[in-house]
């Protein structure tokens, strides 16, 4: 029991890091059709910053050197490494998104995050280079006098009610009229542009939306962890959240959480705790990935909208005029 | 020619794919409330000269007035917002929205696209949808689209897809319209309904229409007006009856064919 618990629980702390994940990449890619291929960039900047706000001030001469350095209490920490992914989403955005057309946006959205990866992994001021940020103490527990399971649980509330908000963000955003608008965007941008829709402003607003919820993601992450290095978001780690969200079904946030369950937790987590064998060090890596990309496949060929496709939106759910007669009476009056 | 109130006029339009100019020094106007066909033959450079008016094509040479203003270059998205809407010779609908959600993305102006409505005001898109719908209704039902409100729009017959090209663009409540070959590829009867729906667009809302249209049947039976295009240029202007006459408008075009059709 002592130790099954504790596994749960870190088990739910990245089932509900990556539900927030794979929902920000919906907004992106489900919603607007955005290809983002370095989305993992911003769930590392949401990391890097929250920890440089949360960490005390960086010293060179220790070799532990970052930017800021201001020890601000974690949730707001968080808050700032959210908006600097959100930020980020938008200069990426920017320079992939204007002018371009959606396979060209992937291959420069890769192009981005590796030029980015360069930098912060040799540029040490920044974020202390490829030994990265460590020594966070965990939040919270300088006000709570707790030990280190007992953090872990309450690690487990707190992305429980951040999960839930980030749920509500995206959801509001799918079921309003800036969500159908980034759909007609997906499905034919120029005919959306015929409408007078501004393509390039709501593919951002995607961009940058799914890159907040990626930034969230990272700083649950490096307040759990306490680190976060380059080792952490190499371009394969995006295609995690990918998988998750191909396998769940994108353009449905139900899809994210069965998808992240399957990939993140299922596949890539549980396996993660599974001893290696002696003589056959990478033997558990490799075979996590190979299921990761059967279970793709599978669903590709399978069921190529994912478990859960996109819910249709029918007439009786769209909110009609009071007084307005009743959509099943408009059928009968329809022939002509 | 009526030479006032010229809603839309393109002057001295010129455009080159790589080394081939598709349209090249093309001038003509279009009169205000009038519906107005397009015409030449295949290769012509219509639907690069629509797409240049519609801001689809960045114009290389030459201008574009609309309404008064100049609008050389503006983006598509803008000229939508000046109330010009334009269809594609191909059928654009947005395959994986229903046939309800196609008609509520085209309204202009809607307060439910903005980032802090949609997350922390959904009552203001919801009000304004909810009055969109009930006008959508009633738009579906004027083109017997209203049974399927719930279906996939990429589900739909060529036909409907065609029917539904027009309802959209109703709903987006334009001033100018500008359909690339509306009628390709439906049946007589359809084509029917299609020209009746032009005809009332323009007698109750005042809609000025520019067609390109191959079918002269039907630019004789809804047109005031005729431009002809070939190789990049106007060859004419005038009504059906007058371009008839026209020798060089005959051999470019109209070609063997005419005269049993001018009988009919």
């Amino acid at each position: 029991m002592d130790l099954i618990l504790p596994y749960l629980a870190t088990l739910a702390i990245f089932f509900f890091v990556y539900n927030i994940l794979t929902w920000g990449l919906n907004i992106q890619f489900g919603y607007a059709g955005v290809l983002d291929f370095t989305f993992i960039t911003f769930v590392a900047c949401g990391a890097y910053f929250s920890g440089v706000f949360a960490l005390g001030p960086g010293q060179k001469s220790t070799g532990f050197e970052w930017i800021l350095g201001l020890s601000w209490p974690f949730p707001i920490a968080l808050v700032m490494g959210a908006l600097a992914a959100g930020l980020l989403g938008i200069v990426i955005g920017l320079i992939a998104i204007n002018r371009l057309r959606s396979d060209y946006m992937a291959i420069v959205t890769l192009a981005t995050g590796t030029v980015i990866y360069g930098l912060v992994s040799n540029y040490t001021p920044l974020f202390d280079g490829f030994d990265g940020l460590a020594g966070l103490q965990t939040p919270f527990t300088q006000w709570l006098n707790i030990n280190y399971n007992q953090f872990t649980y309450l690690w487990v509330g707190f992305c429980a009610v951040v999960m839930v908000i980030c749920w509500f963000i995206a959801q509001r955003i799918l079921n309003s009229p800036l969500g159908r608008t980034m759909r007609a965007i997906r499905e034919d941008q120029e005919a959306a542009e015929a409408f007078g829709k501004d393509s390039v402003r709501v593919r951002l607003i995607a961009m940058s939306m799914g890159a907040v919820l990626a930034g969230v993601g990272g700083a649950l992450l490096m307040g759990f962890i306490g680190a976060f290095n380059p080792a952490g978001w190499t371009s394969g780690e995006t295609f995690v959240v990918w998988a998750a969200l191909i396998v769940g079904g994108r353009g449905n946030n139900w899809g994210g959480v069965v998808g992240s369950f399957v990939v993140a937790v299922l596949v890539n987590e549980a396996t993660r705790y599974i001893p290696p064998i002696p003589g056959n060090a990478t033997l558990i890596p490799t075979v996590r990935n190979m299921l990761i990309g059967a279970s793709l496949i599978a669903v590709l060929w399978l069921r190529p909208e994912g478990i859960i496709p996109e819910a249709r939106r029918r007439f009786y759910q769209l909110p009609l005029l009071p007084g307005r007669r009743t959509p099943a009476e408009g059928v009968g009056s329809a022939g002509s | 020619m009526p030479e006032a109130d010229p809603f839309l006029r393109v002057e001295h339009l010129s455009h080159s794919f790589g080394g081939f100019k598709a349209v090249d020094d093309c001038t003509f106007e279009i009169t205000r409330g009038t519906i107005s066909a397009l015409i030449g033959p295949n290769g012509a450079g219509k639907s690069t000269a629509v797409g240049l008016i519609a801001g689809a094509l960045k114009v290389q040479a030459g201008r574009v007035y609309f309404d008064g203003h100049d609008v050389t270059r503006l983006p598509a998205y803008k000229m939508a917002r000046r109330g010009l809407l334009r269809t594609y010779q191909v059928s654009r609908e947005f395959p994986l929205l229903t046939v309800m959600e196609n008609l509520l993305v085209p309204p202009p102006n809607q307060r439910g696209e903005s980032l802090l409505n949609a997350l922390f005001r959904p009552s203001v898109g919801r009000r304004q949808d909810a009055a969109l719908a009930s006008r959508a209704v009633d738009v579906l039902e004027t083109y017997g689209l209203l049974p399927l409100r719930d279906e996939y729009a990429g589900n739909l017959s060529g036909g409907e897809k065609r029917l539904l090209e027009l309802a959209r663009a109703e709903m987006a409540s334009p001033k100018f319209m500008l359909l690339d070959e509306p009628m390709a590829g439906i049946n007589p009867a359809l084509i029917a309904r299609l020209d009746g729906h032009i005809r009332r667009l323009r007698d109750q809302s005042g809609i000025t229409f520019l067609l390109v249209e191959h079918n002269l049947d039907v630019v004789e039976r809804i047109c005031d007006q005729v431009v002809v295009m070939a190789l990049g240029r106007t060859l004419a202007e005038g009504s059906m009856a007058e371009l008839r006459q026209n020798p060089e408008v005959v051999r470019a075009y109209l070609g063997g064919g005419l005269d049993e059709r001018a009988v009919g």
